[in-house]
């Protein structure tokens, strides 16, 4: 008799009616064929593995972590909340150790979906990973959690809102940003002033194929890990590194996916992109949830493997090994230094954001107390091309009260200037979201 | 006339119904032979009724799930083919099982052939094995029975029997497909001897009309043609008596069906008339099969479960029977004697009962009547706690469209029917804990014969149909058939119609019989490099669970 390992939850969200549009890759069919393999494997009647009902979020749940400009309502449709919502199901089934983890396969992704959301940005409106971490933290308590972004696109929403959060260490592992969207996702890029080194991106060449990725996860992930201590480790496991994915060019597999899974053993995944739905996602799902419930993966394969996957090429792996040598001196052997500024110094930043699927263009002022205490009070005077000004405070959850009081001085400066249309309030030390204008 | 007879754990239940009246019933114990018990039932049943005013016979027996139980089937060989995904070995079962080399993906594409030698070597080896009859299961043969009708045809004549796993469901499971090819073919001579003596014993008796088995779906199937399908025979008792309810009772609105037996209670939920089914199939034993069941959950409190006192202090109901109670004999106290001592049953023995009662009460220092009314508090909590559960369980099914997560119906019962020998005595318990209308239909203690009398047949077809590919298939009946590139959604009904109205026919259907339900309606666009390549349709329908014409009138007449 067969048996999970490691007793494991699955939330299974295809969304079968709903596509942003109708040849659109976020679309009804994309799980269809993950649905049929994942059925006709039998896994769901594998004694450990349990599957649960989603429940959609509600729009507090999302305002732990957003400023939606206007609102929730006009960003967020059904489909969003149900996406997020699944991952608060997987939380909560881990959470209250009814399971030792849980996959959340859910549609529509959200990795790409920033703090501020003006629309849609690389199919994402909401951050599914953040409003199960931000869920977490206020149910749960749980303070230091890691993530880390196994989709073939760089994790620019997730990098975006933990930027500044000391107690979540965000690992993007992507093809290189010079030959994909979204572009971004360097090694420079490693976090806020208060948040040196909790952000970590390993942009990987094209063509990458089982062992570099295996070998960046045993280089540098996994000690970062161990030394960051994180007490829950969440894996967006976006399946768009495998070889026959139509929209990017890496060479990764379903056995990979499977192996890298059981190493890292996260106790949250994340469904995030994956576009090859038909010769892919089927087995690289199954592949993730075998390995999740401790079950040997080694008769997981793709049926073109043998045709189509070719082992990594040397220069590859070249590249690789330079790259993981310099990596691990930039983040192990010699960590960032903190940040020069002075404790309580206001450190402003200007950025330009694109949403291209709603082709909208986004600019940002920021301002961010430096503290040596906590992640800093933030402010983000935000405009976008649809004409929505906004300006967006948030308190981070542990909030010294010189951040705090500075966070009450930008609310009154704010409400005093007309140019606002929308005036938000994220208090996370209260736990409260508050429309002000 | 129409007989009706469900074999219990213990007693056999029996039913003559004229016009849609009981006009006779019968509790028969049971024989250490099922034959016997069987004849026994009939000759008790019948008497003083001229055979051939039979006019239909129905049969729930326990032929089947014991059989699998005990473990006491024919040895069957199995001839899996696998390709990517779990391990086909951890699914081996029976004496002689064998992995070929064989792939079909889950579009229904072959993506590796059958290698022949490798066929030839596992018969050599299901030779050596002595089996007598082959289950031959493909993944994705639902999608596309090719390679299992290639392994028929290789098998030839040798084995007799063959179960091919597409004729069984058109369901997605392949552990699921292995269990119910393995169980049909180590059945099937067993079930098929089973039938023919089962005919000898009709025809005896000069019983002539035609006659069905009872299935675990609430349907039933033409005796001689459920020797195909004989695993959909087992387990159909708790079938019965959800079928029952609905005969006796009507069960409009959500009813919640309560069978209390001596070991467990039974429960089911019927929907306006129409009993709720489980997602993927009956567990018989420790096979997990794709046959088609009621969704019934057993606990374990009934009549007869032990009542223990634990610690000194806490009173325990069951899951054990030890026998029966006290007052009939029995070494346990019960919650029978706890029904008697109180006098809320006639039968059995006043002083043995409560001698049960003084002896838990003596432990909890309470006077037998006290212990009594305790143990009938707790046995009516435990149920009620269970209930809740098992609804709990339904509304948290999972379900995959926005549609069903924001529109999803939440169950929850607004009346209940109880069935079985202490019915009245729990009822009024149940409605105070409930709040809701508790009903005792009449003939409550033979509900089950009842239903099996009244259960018109039942059928099942799926159909895929790709218009990529150009093919569309519906397993149950072994139909492929080319289709055009613009075949639509309504065409797809009408061959699925026309297949499930023949297979219908086919296991015994009347034939005017065309009431069916749409179990899965389901169409995508394919869409390859932006462009629409074809179109997937999945349907699903069937004859649902219901009642033969001269018993459907909601039990204003039974």
């Amino acid at each position: 008799m067969i048996r999970a390992k490691r007793k494991t939850g699955l939330v299974f969200f295809p969304a079968f009616d709903w596509a942003i549009s109708p040849t659109h890759p976020e679309r009804e069919e994309r799980l269809l064929y993950t649905q049929d393999q994942v059925m006709e494997e039998g896994l769901l009647d594998v004694p450990g593995i349990r599957e649960y009902r989603v429940r959609p979020a509600k729009y507090s749940d999302l305002q732990r972590v957003h400023f939606c400009v206007p609102d929730e309502p006009s960003m967020a449709t059904e489909s969003h909340l149900i996406s997020a919502g699944g991952c608060l199901v997987a939380a909560d089934a881990v959470m209250k150790k009814e399971v030792e983890s849980a996959f959340a396969l859910v549609r529509p992704p959200g990795h790409h979906a920033m703090k501020v959301v003006h629309g849609n940005r690389g199919f994402c409106n909401v951050n599914i990973e953040a409003v199960m971490v931000e869920y977490i933290r206020d149910v749960y308590g749980v303070k230091k959690i890691a993530i880390v972004d196994t989709d073939c696109h760089h994790g620019d929403g997730t990098q975006d809102v933990y930027w500044h959060d000391p107690n979540v260490l965000f690992i993007s592992m992507h093809q290189d940003g010079r030959t994909l969207y979204p572009g971004s996702g360097f090694a420079e890029e490693n976090g806020g002033a208060n948040a040196r080194g909790t952000t970590i991106n390993i942009p990987l060449p094209p063509r990458t194929g089982e062992k570099g990725f295996l070998y960046a996860l045993d280089e540098l992930v996994m000690p970062l890990l161990e030394k960051f201590e994180p007490e829950l480790v969440i894996n967006s496991a976006g399946q768009d590194n495998h070889f026959d994915d139509p929209i990017t060019h890496m060479n990764f597999s379903a056995k990979g996916y499977a192996e890298l899974n059981a190493r890292l053993k996260p106790d949250l995944a994340v469904l995030e992109g994956g576009y090859s739905v038909e010769k892919a996602l089927p087995y690289v799902n199954v592949g993730i949830i075998m390995a999740m419930a401790g079950m040997d993966t080694s008769t997981v394969k793709e049926p073109g493997y043998d045709k189509h996957y070719a082992p990594q090429a040397p220069d590859i792996t070249d590249y690789i090994t330079n790259l993981m040598g310099t990596l691990k001196d930039q983040f192990l052997i010699n960590p960032p230094a903190p940040h020069p500024a002075k404790n309580g110094e206001i450190i402003t930043t200007s950025k330009r954001i694109f949403y291209d699927t709603d082709m909208i263009n986004e600019n940002q002022d920021e301002r961010l107390v430096r503290c040596r205490d906590c992640a800093g009070a933030l402010a983000i005077d935000s405009h976008s091309s649809k004409g929505n000004k906004m300006m967006g405070i948030h308190i981070p959850k542990d909030a010294c009260p010189m951040c705090q009081k500075t966070a009450e001085k930008w609310v009154n400066e704010a409400l005093d200037n007309k140019k606002f249309h929308h005036i938000f309030l994220q208090d996370r030390t209260k736990c409260t979201y508050e429309v002000l204008r | 006339m129409i007989l009706g007879l469900d074999v219990g754990g213990t007693q056999t239940d029996a039913v003559v119904l004229e016009d849609g009246h009981v006009r006779a019933h019968t509790k028969t114990v049971n024989r250490p032979e099922l034959l016997e018990t069987l004849g026994q039932s009939l000759d008790k049943t019948l008497a003083g009724i001229e055979p051939d005013k039979i006019q239909r016979m129905v049969f729930s027996t326990t032929m089947a799930t014991n059989a699998v139980v005990m473990d006491n089937m024919d040895p069957a060989g199995m001839i899996v083919s696998a390709g990517p995904g779990m391990n086909p070995e951890w699914f081996s079962v029976g004496p002689s099982y064998h992995v070929v080399e064989g792939c079909m993906d889950h579009r229904g594409t072959e993506v590796m052939a059958l290698d022949k030698s490798q066929v030839k070597e596992a018969i050599r080896e299901m030779e050596k094995a002595g089996v007598n009859a082959c289950g031959i299961v493909c993944k994705f043969s639902v999608r596309n029975p090719h390679q299992e009708l290639q392994l028929e045809e290789w098998l030839g004549d040798q084995f007799g029997y063959k179960a091919l796993g597409h004729r069984f469901s058109g369901s997605l499971n392949f552990p699921r497909r292995i269990a119910t090819a393995y169980l049909n073919a180590a059945l099937h001579k067993l079930h098929t001897k089973f039938i023919s003596s089962l005919e000898t014993t009709l025809t005896e008796r000069g019983l002539n009309a035609p006659r069905y088995l009872m299935k675990p779906d609430g349907g039933t199937i033409r005796l001689d043609k459920s020797c195909e399908f004989p695993a959909q025979t087992a387990q159909s008792g708790p079938a019965a008596s959800v079928m029952g309810a609905l005969a006796l009772d009507g069960c409009k609105g959500v009813t919640l069906v309560l069978d209390i037996g001596g070991t467990t209670t039974d429960m089911a939920l019927v929907l306006d008339g129409l009993p709720l089914w489980v997602p993927n199939g009956i567990r018989i034993g420790e096979h997990r099969t794709s046959i088609r069941s009621l969704l019934t959950r057993s606990v374990g409190f009934g009549g007869d479960s032990e009542v223990r006192v634990e610690d000194g202090k806490k009173l325990s109901i069951g899951p054990m029977r030890r026998g029966e109670a006290m007052a009939f004999g029995g070494p346990m106290p019960t919650p029978t004697d706890a029904m008697i001592t109180l006098g809320l049953m006639e039968e059995g023995d006043k002083d043995l009962a409560r001698k049960a009662m003084e002896d838990i009460g003596a432990q909890l220092s309470l006077d037998a009547e006290k212990a009594a009314k305790m143990i009938l508090e707790e046995t009516t909590k435990g149920m009620t706690k269970a209930v809740i559960e098992f609804v709990k369980r339904i509304n948290s099914r999972p379900v995959y469209t926005i549609h069903e997560v924001i529109e999803g119906i939440k169950i929850d019962p607004d009346r209940i029917v109880v069935l079985g020998a202490p019915a009245p005595i729990v009822a009024p318990m149940l409605e105070k804990a409930f709040n809701i209308p508790c009903v005792v239909p009449p003939h409550y203690q033979v509900a089950n014969a009842v239903g099996a009398a009244a259960a018109k047949v039942t059928a099942e077809i799926s159909l895929q149909a790709d218009t990529q590919r150009g093919s569309m298939v519906i397993p149950e009946v072994g139909l492929e058939s080319a289709i055009a590139r613009d075949f639509t959604m309504a065409a797809a009904m009408e061959q699925a119609k026309e297949a499930l109205f023949s297979r219908g026919l086919a296991v015994g259907a009347d034939p005017g019989d065309q009431e069916f339900a749409v179990i899965e309606k389901e169409e995508f666009n394919m869409i390859r490099g932006g462009y629409r390549v074809g179109k997937n349709i999945r349907l699903k329908l069937a004859l649902v669970p219901g009642l033969i014409p001269d018993c459907n009138c909601g039990g204003q007449q039974l």
